[in-house]
């Protein structure tokens, strides 16, 4: 993992309007978190509908979304990539370095904000605040790194991002049965699950299609082939030919 | 430089019979007739609409058009099916209430066809080819406007026909069906309308490739959560008219809410749609003041997008 | 002293063959890159640059592979054919970044030490954003010698340059050749390969043209067979005249005119005026068949 990268990717990451979503996502979710509080006396029940479908189902992949493909992409769609990549530094490097930093982002935009959300929307003693934070986690990690492998692999990865994320993920998880085996969510609803007692899970909505062995193992499988691949493709990069 | 070989000079043959001429095979003039503004928008609007769709473009751009032109036509068609099939009277679901469940393709449409429109010519800055043919900076807002706004109309209006025609099939009676499929394409309209002002701007001030049908989605879907988040708590709060009136930030509850009670037809969300007069109005002047306002924001970028 | 070895080189995409059995070596000194438009060699160049396999054949730089071996960017300096870069920093910054990334021991020193050579040192502290095109190359070139590398590859660097910005180029490329670098540029313009190249190399339709000498190959390019079109008062008592001088290799007469071929373009030049004098024949027309550089470098390719 390489300082210098880490450093550019960050000054990169921050210094475009795709930074200002970044900041006013999560801001109005805490702040529909606030007045869910309010309006519904702070009920765990109310809190879990929120922090379920709108800040797991929508937020999280769309936020991952921005900052998986914003870490790589632009760089590679207008060639600037070249300056990392004629440097003695080895490619698993580079990558790696802008991995983390999309790591580090997802984490401090979305993961914290969605669990600080649950928490101030209502919880019973923190408990939906640990589950859907563990869950958002486990997701969060795939998620950017799916997108980040995407974005090496695709130049249309943002449209292939948002086709898994939300037709695939979303809609097609309702009617399709089978599609929930092979999401994400899913997968990371698993161990989050387990956290709660049975009661409180069917109750809040944190339910999985899969077991915790399943999903955990597909979340490590999916997260680590996503950056094998990312690495691999990396290493024969194919800039945009001049002539 | 040219890759093919000059054309060596041959000098004029001596012994011709004919007069000796030298011909004009340089510049050619042009002197036939030269459409006006009118035309040239027309095509753009044309071309816009084209290629929204994919047609005139590379395979790759029909995937993500087509597939969700798919998704949006297979509901009615399963619905159409079944009517026939089990003879029913009235279809389960109204032309105004499918906007509303389709929302998540048409979003995404919109996503995938605004950016396609405005953001590739500011990115490259070509805006000056643009501008240099008689075509003004507002002709050309408006031409790609008509292009997405028309396409946005098509993808939804087509599955409502879809419906008409298996409700017609089904035998259900014809005036009611075909009132409510009029009362559908108003609502589409609407919508298209509002979606397209929506998109185009986001679109004109985010060109980067990728993000503008991100930050499109994005909006849509956030404001959409929002809105209904907000309902909810106001609900709690006991507070009926505010629940209400929190529709008017999803484009789609707006629509819904206005076409409901103009046309008398069930809402999607019948708890929180508009009922009285005064909710109405506050619905019909926000969407007024969405489209008009987002309007001017998109030719108020374009102000200064001629620049070389 | 660096020397970058080609050997059977071969690129292909599909059916098309971009660069077609390229054996040269690349060494110290400035070696000018030539073809027209579509020859390849940007495509060589970023098979040189370990930014593209060779479908068939092998890139070496001093005895080790090029391909998947970033070590290979210690000692070769690559001026990318991109326009963008990092906006958001500032020159300074950016070479400041280059440098590390090289892994240099004093980043710093070595950064101000590329911003003197290419004489961008003043704006170096203002974003990259607000740079002209003639700065943001310069600092291009700049990031290629922050790390003093023995090999300098450059895509069409004069593209674009005004003519104060290549005098300077130019003037820069000399010094680091003469240092002992092996500097490789290319283009498409005959006249900025002769200002400063010690050795071409000519690329047409992907194939290995010519490579030598610039002087020399410039001589073989005069050598060859001109063809001229002449329209005159008595065609054939000027065929017969020219043929018997020995001004020309060969006459043929069509209707109407008189195709001259001659390989000694000089001595033809001067002997066609005099012959037509004496022989009492009014010329009416002499033009000469293509000279494009396609031409020409059809001509080699030819041979």
């Amino acid at each position: 993992m390489n300082p210098v990268v880490m450093q550019l990717t960050v000054r990169g990451l921050l210094g475009r309007r795709r930074s200002l979503l970044l900041v006013i996502l999560p801001a109005l979710l805490l702040g529909l978190a606030a007045l869910t509080r309010w309006g519904s006396h702070a009920a765990p029940g109310a809190s879990a509908s929120l922090t379920g479908n709108f800040a797991m189902g929508t937020l999280l992949p769309l936020m991952c979304l921005l900052i998986g493909t914003g870490v790589i992409g632009p760089e590679i769609d207008d060639g600037s990539i070249v300056y990392l990549l004629n440097k003695p530094v080895p490619r698993r490097s580079i990558l790696l370095a802008k991995l983390a930093v999309a790591l580090a982002t997802t984490l401090v935009f979305a993961v914290l904000p969605i669990a600080a959300g649950a928490a101030i929307a209502g919880d019973e003693g923190f408990k939906l605040t640990a589950a859907y934070g563990l869950a958002a986690l486990l997701a969060g990690i795939a998620y950017t790194t799916i997108f980040v492998a995407l974005s090496v692999l695709s130049r249309n990865a943002v449209i292939v991002g948002l086709l898994y994320a939300l037709l695939w993920e979303g809609v097609l998880g309702g009617y399709v049965p089978g599609v929930k085996d092979v999401s994400v969510r899913q997968w990371a609803l698993a161990p989050a699950e387990h956290l709660l007692d049975a009661a409180d899970a069917a109750g809040w909505g944190v339910t999985s299609a899969v077991s915790m062995s399943v999903g955990v193992t597909l979340l490590v499988v999916v997260t680590l082939g996503a950056g094998w691949l990312a690495i691999g493709k990396l290493k024969t990069l194919r800039l945009a030919a001049a002539e | 430089m040219s890759s093919q070989p000059i054309v060596p000079a041959v000098p004029a043959q001596p012994a011709q019979p004919a007069a000796d001429v030298i011909h004009d095979i340089g510049f050619r003039h042009y002197e036939g007739e030269r459409f006006g503004r009118g035309w040239v928008v027309r095509s753009l609007l044309v071309d816009t609409l084209r290629g929204v769709f994919g047609l005139g473009r590379p395979a790759r751009a029909k995937v993500m058009p087509w597939i969700l032109v798919g998704i949006l036509l297979a509901p009615p068609l399963v619905v159409a099916l079944v009517a026939v099939l089990t003879g029913a009277s009235k279809l389960p679901i109204s032309y105004t209430q499918y906007l509303t469940q389709l929302q998540l393709p048409i979003a995404l449409f919109v996503a995938g066809a605004a950016p396609y429109a405005v953001s590739r010519d500011l990115r490259y800055g070509v805006m000056p080819l643009y501008l240099s043919r008689p075509m003004i900076r507002t002709d050309y807002v408006w031409a790609r406007y008509g292009g997405v706004a028309i396409a946005v109309f098509l993808v939804t209006a087509g599955p409502q026909t879809l419906l008409l025609i298996g409700a017609l099939l089904a035998k259900m009676p014809v005036g009611d069906q075909i009132a409510g499929w009029l009362g559908g394409l108003l609502a589409s309209v609407l919508l298209a309308v509002l979606l397209a002002t929506i998109g185009l701007v986001i679109a004109a001030f985010t060109p980067r490739r990728g993000l503008g049908v991100a930050a499109i989605i994005t909006t849509l879907l956030v404001v959409s959560g929002i809105s209904l988040a907000l309902s909810g708590i106001a609900q709690t709060q006991g507070s009926h008219t505010w629940a209400v009136l929190a529709g008017v930030l999803d484009p789609n509850r707006l629509v819904d809410g206005m076409a409901a009670k103009l046309l008398g037809v069930d809402p999607a969300i019948a708890e929180f749609a508009p009922t009285t007069g005064g909710e109405v109005a506050v619905y019909a002047l926000a969407y007024v003041v969405l489209v008009a306002g987002a309007g001017a924001l998109l030719l108020r970028r374009y102000r200064k997008a001629g620049r070389l | 002293m660096s020397a970058i070895v080609l050997d059977k080189v071969s690129r292909w995409y599909g059916n098309v063959v971009a660069v077609n059995d390229v054996t040269m070596t690349i060494g110290p000194g400035i070696t000018g890159l030539l073809g027209p438009n579509g020859a390849g060699k940007s495509t060589l160049i970023s098979m040189m640059g370990g930014f593209l396999a060779p479908s068939a054949g092998t890139v070496a730089l001093d005895g080790g592979h090029v391909w998947k071996n970033p070590e290979i960017y210690r000692k070769v300096g690559l001026v990318p054919e991109a326009e963008a870069m990092y906006d958001m920093v500032t020159g300074a910054q950016f070479l400041l970044a280059n440098a590390r990334l090289h892994g240099l021991g004093d980043p710093g020193a070595a950064a101000r030490r590329a911003l003197e050579q290419v004489d961008m040192v003043e704006p170096s502290d203002r974003a990259i954003a607000t740079y002209s095109k003639g700065m943001k190359q310069r600092i291009k070139m700049a990031t290629a010698l922050v790390h003093d590398p023995a090999v300098l590859l450059l895509d069409e660097p004069f593209n674009g340059m005004d003519p104060r910005q290549r005098l300077h180029l130019m003037d820069l490329l000399r010094r680091l050749a003469a240092e002992g670098r092996t500097v490789l540029f290319s283009s498409h313009i005959l006249e900025e390969v002769e200002q400063i190249a010690d050795h071409i190399e000519v690329l047409v339709a992907g194939r290995h043209a010519a490579s030598g000498d610039y002087r020399r190959i410039r001589r073989l390019m005069t050598e060859r067979p001109h063809q001229y079109t002449i329209a005159s008062s008595d065609d054939r008592r000027l065929g017969a005249a020219l043929v018997a001088e020995g001004a020309a290799d060969g006459v043929t007469l069509t209707n109407g005119t008189l195709a001259v071929q001659t390989s000694d373009f000089g001595r033809f030049v001067h002997a066609l005026p005099r012959l037509a004098r004496d022989a009492g024949v009014r010329l009416l027309d002499v033009s000469p068949a293509d000279e494009s550089l396609e031409s020409v470098f059809a001509y080699l390719v030819a041979r």
